[in-house]
This record gives C-alpha cells, sequence and structure tokens, in this order.
C-alpha cells in the first residue's frame, strides 16, 4: 500500500476537521479527492505531507511524495526564474557545488514536456498562472516522487495548461500515486480510478456514482453517502 | 573630504559592512521578516547596557559591551525563532513584548552607569567616526563568516525563503535553518550596530534589500544589489553628514529611506517593462 490511514482524527483548536478516517490507496492508483470548502481537503494532503499531526489514528505514507500548491499560495513577488523554480524539486540531491548533471538535464527534459523551454531564465513572477502552475508541478516531478499529491491544480487556469497538466498526468496513471484535489467533473469522469469525497469524514466512490449524483444535482458528501449506501443494499441482501 | 583619518576608517567601516547587510538584509526581506529584525536590533540594547553597567559599576574592566550585544542579539534571535515554530498565533504580541523589554533592560542598567549619556547615544544611533583598527577587523571577519554560511546554504535558504513545506519535504532541516538564519540576523545587526547605531540598523538591512528587489528577478542578484546601495547609501551618507555637521547613522538611515521613496513610483512601471520584455 501506497497510503494507509487508520481512525483518524485531526481537530483545529478544538474544532474537529477530519475525523473517523480509514483510508488504503494502492501503488499506481489515480484518485479525484473533492468536497466543499473548509471540508478538509487541503488538510488531509498535509497530514499525508507530515506537516500535521494527527490527534489520533495512524497516517502512514511509503516512498517520496511530491507536492503541487495552488500557485495563488506561493509568493509571486519572490525573486526567482523558473530553472531555480524547477531545480528545487531537487534540493535534496544538491551538493555544496549545485545540482548533479543528471539533474539538470531532468529538469530540462521536464520543462520541455510542460512548454516552459522558452521561459526557463523568466522570472517565475512574470508567469500566468497557467504557466505558473506547470512550472510547480514541474518541480515536484524533478525529485521523481513516488507519491504526487496535487491540491486544485488545474482550478482558474488557462485551457492550453490544463490539457498538459492533465496529459502528463496520463502519461503517469499507473506509474506514479496520485492525489488529485479537484472540483472539475470533467477530469473526475475522465481520468481517476477513485473518487474521495472530504467533509469532516472521507468517503471514497467510483467515479460513476459521483457522476449519478451531480445529474441529480446533489453535491453534499453525506447524502452522497447516503444514496450510494441505499444502492448498495441489493447486493448485500 | 576624506583625507581625515576618522572618515577613511569609516569609509572602510561602510564598505565591511555593506556584503553582509545587502544579502542578509536580501533573505529578511524576501522572508518577511523585518519585524523580527527589528525586535532584535532593539533587544541588543539590553545586554549591551547590561555589560557596561558591570564593567563600569561591578569592575568587570574585561567585559567589552559588544559581547553584551552579541549575546543578547543571539538569545533574542533564538527566541523569537522558538516562538515563531511553536506559537505561531501570537508571534506579534510576543516579538513587540521581546522588542520593549530588551530596550527597557538596557535603559535601566544604563541608568545605573555612570557617565554612560554620549555612550547612550551613540549606541542608539550609531557613531562610525568612533571607528578603530580592531573594530575593523572585527567587521571583516563578521562579514566573511556570515558571507561563508550563505554561499554553503545559499540554494536551502532559497528553499526555505520561498516554499517551507517544500523546504521539508525535500529533507531540509527547516527549524535548524530558520534558527540560522535568525542567528545570522543577530550579527548583522551588531556588525551594523558600530556603523548606523541599534535603533537605525533595521534601516540599512532591509531597505537597499527592498529597493534591489524592485528591479531584480534572481535572489542572487538582489543580495548583489543589496550590497552594492548599502555601501554607495553608506558613503553618500557619511559624506553628506560630514558636509552638513549632521550625525551620520541618521543621515545615512534618511538618504535610504528618501531614495526608497522616490524610486518606489518606478516599480509599477519597470515590472511592466519586464513583462513586456518577456513576452
Amino acid at each position: 500500500m501506497q497510503i494507509e490511514i487508520e481512525n483518524l482524527f485531526f481537530s483545529y483548536d478544538g474544532a474537529p476537521l477530519l475525523e473517523r478516517v480509514h483510508l488504503q490507496v494502492r501503488k499506481g492508483e489515480f484518485i479525484g479527492i473533492m468536497g466543499p470548502n473548509g471540508g478538509g481537503k487541503t488538510t488531509l494532503l498535509r497530514l499525508l505531507m507530515g506537516f500535521l499531526t494527527p490527534n489520533r489514528g495512524r497516517v502512514s505514507v511509503q516512498g517520496r511524495v511530491g507536492y503541487v500548491p495552488q500557485v495563488h499560495r506561493t509568493d509571486r513577488d519572490f525573486p526567482i526564474t523558473v530553472q531555480e523554480l524547477v531545480l528545487l524539486g531537487a534540493l535534496s540531491q544538491c551538493g555544496f557545488w549545485g545540482y548533479p548533471k543528471g539533474v539538470l538535464a531532468r529538469a530540462e527534459a521536464l520543462m520541455e514536456q510542460l512548454g516552459l523551454r522558452d521561459y526557463r531564465s523568466k522570472p517565475f513572477s512574470s508567469l500566468s498562472g497557467g504557466l505558473a502552475q506547470r512550472a510547480l508541478l514541474a518541480r515536484a516531478l524533478l525529485g521523481d516522487p513516488d507519491l504526487l499529491l496535487l491540491d486544485e491544480a488545474t482550478a482558474n487556469i488557462d485551457l492550453p495548461s490544463t490539457k498538459i497538466i492533465f496529459e502528463l498526468l496520463r502519461s503517469l496513471r499507473g506509474k506514479k500515486t496520485i492525489l488529485l484535489v479537484t472540483h472539475d467533473l470533467r477530469a473526475i469522469i475522465e481520468w481517476v480510478d477513485r473518487v474521495l469525497c472530504v467533509q469532516g469524514e472521507v468517503s471514497s466512490f467510483l467515479p460513476k456514482e459521483v457522476c449519478e449524483h451531480f445529474a441529480l444535482g446533489l453535491y453534499h458528501t453525506p447524502l452522497l453517502r447516503l444514496r450510494s449506501e441505499k444502492k448498495r443494499e441489493p447486493a448485500h441482501v | 573630504m576624506f583625507d581625515n583619518v576618522f572618515l577613511q576608517m569609516a569609509l572602510w567601516a561602510c564598505l565591511l559592512a555593506a556584503p553582509a547587510t545587502g544579502v542578509i538584509g536580501s533573505l529578511v526581506v524576501v522572508k518577511r521578516i523585518s519585524f523580527m529584525a527589528g525586535c532584535i536590533a532593539h533587544s541588543v540594547l539590553g545586554g549591551m547596557g547590561f555589560c557596561l553597567w558591570l564593567q563600569r559599576a561591578k569592575g568587570v574592566a574585561w567585559l567589552d559591551p559588544i559581547w553584551g550585544a552579541f549575546g543578547s542579539a543571539i538569545a533574542s534571535a533564538l527566541l523569537l525563532g522558538w516562538i515563531h515554530l511553536n506559537y505561531r498565533q501570537r508571534e506579534d504580541a510576543v516579538i513587540a513584548a521581546i522588542w520593549s523589554a530588551g530596550m527597557a533592560t538596557g535603559m535601566i542598567f544604563l541608568s545605573l552607569t555612570p557617565g554612560t549619556n554620549v555612550e547612550l547615544f551613540n549606541y542608539l544611533f550609531g557613531n562610525i567616526l568612533w571607528i578603530t583598527g580592531s573594530d575593523l577587523a572585527r567587521l571583516a571577519l563578521l562579514n566573511g563568516a556570515i558571507l561563508a554560511v550563505v554561499a554553503v546554504y545559499y540554494r536551502r535558504f532559497l528553499a526555505l525563503c520561498f516554499d517551507e513545506e517544500l523546504a521539508l519535504l525535500q529533507g531540509v532541516a527547516v527549524k535548524r535553518l530558520y534558527l540560522l538564519l535568525l542567528s545570522l540576523v543577530a550579527v548583522s545587526i551588531v556588525l551594523l550596530m558600530q556603523v548606523i547605531g541599534t535603533i537605525l540598523a533595521i534601516a540599512l538591512l532591509t531597505i537597499p534589500a527592498t529597493l534591489a528587489g524592485l528591479f531584480t528577478h534572481r535572489l542572487v542578484w538582489m543580495m548583489g544589489a543589496a550590497a552594492a546601495l548599502c555601501a554607495l547609501f553608506s558613503i553618500l551618507g557619511l559624506g553628506a553628514s560630514s558636509l552638513f555637521n549632521w550625525p551620520p547613522g541618521a543621515t545615512i538611515a534618511l538618504l535610504a529611506a528618501a531614495s526608497y521613496l522616490l524610486l518606489l513610483p518606478l516599480k509599477k512601471q519597470f515590472r511592466l517593462t519586464l513583462r513586456k520584455a518577456f513576452e
């Protein structure tokens, strides 16, 4: 298993945010994470990365982790070029004299793949939202992670960038475990193996189950779960 | 003007303090810890006042106040770092408390120490014309040490300042690096204390770096430009203070602040030009 969470409980200043979370993710799975704002999606990612400690329960993550934050959460005024930013993804391999040649070559290849080659010497602050998001994805991939976490990486960015990001994620399908926080229903239908609805608790669905409920105009996670359980009842009888 | 031996020594002090000030000032500005740097600068007075009191009132003749400045600067930097890492919600109020407690301690010890009025003024607002040969040697040593540490950890500092979470995922000991950064800020402030004084040190630490940040897009260039601006402001301020018979520290700080205010409106225009050039 790439991820195992057992009976997790997490609260901010005494207010429960996530409770009774049980989750297992196999290696190579592509998982979409959805849920309302403030439901605990980003908190779940931060718990997986070890930035937060659960109040109760156990979180186990195998392998290297790569993280793509939302572009608006980065400091867009920071004096850094695109190439410098991408290379930070292999900081653990950086020696006193700089990055190994292999890392530099891999960074070039990733920038080429994500359409960033012409921007390599340009300031990160001069990039559009879509290009900046691609640079953050290249940074996360440079460290060759086993588990890739993307926090709304395709929200509020241009269509060509969304397409490039999803094409790259498709090429990684089965090779890396991917957890993608998204509100993009189309992405959920087309790409993911499983959907996690996060709203205080974490419920797991197949993409087609989520789509059926969206078709009925439902989004609320407990409703989704209720309908899903009702639907499954005959199978258990 | 610079035929004067005192001014020559002062000029060397400006040139020696500038590189470390530009480099550390840039890290302070991009990490947005100017308020913390201000707190460290002001709490320096506590240790300095205590050592001066021990030296003058209690006869501990060997105890130079500069060691008190070092001690209190490092202690307040580590305390601030610990608070930032463990109690982030109440950080600003605690910074204000340390800031004023350091100043208050210093003022009390200085008031208990006989004949320190002129020295107090010089510690608070600096008197670069006091610089001696051994001070210059100390400045050179501290400057070299700061630059060496930043050169070794440059990319890690870059990650720490840009994205702490990324640094953590890359296995960087973020807490230790953060405390190291604050300790370097503390050493830089002690270094600047003799040039511009504790109260005005924050001006030379932040204004040249902020100005450099308006017109550069790499941290390493920002550091270089900030160091050059720091040297320029110090030398021009020193010249102006000599010409108008103004206090050197205050003249340097005022010149830096005035330049910042004058150049700030150009920032937007520069960014637009930059964006057009890269499109």
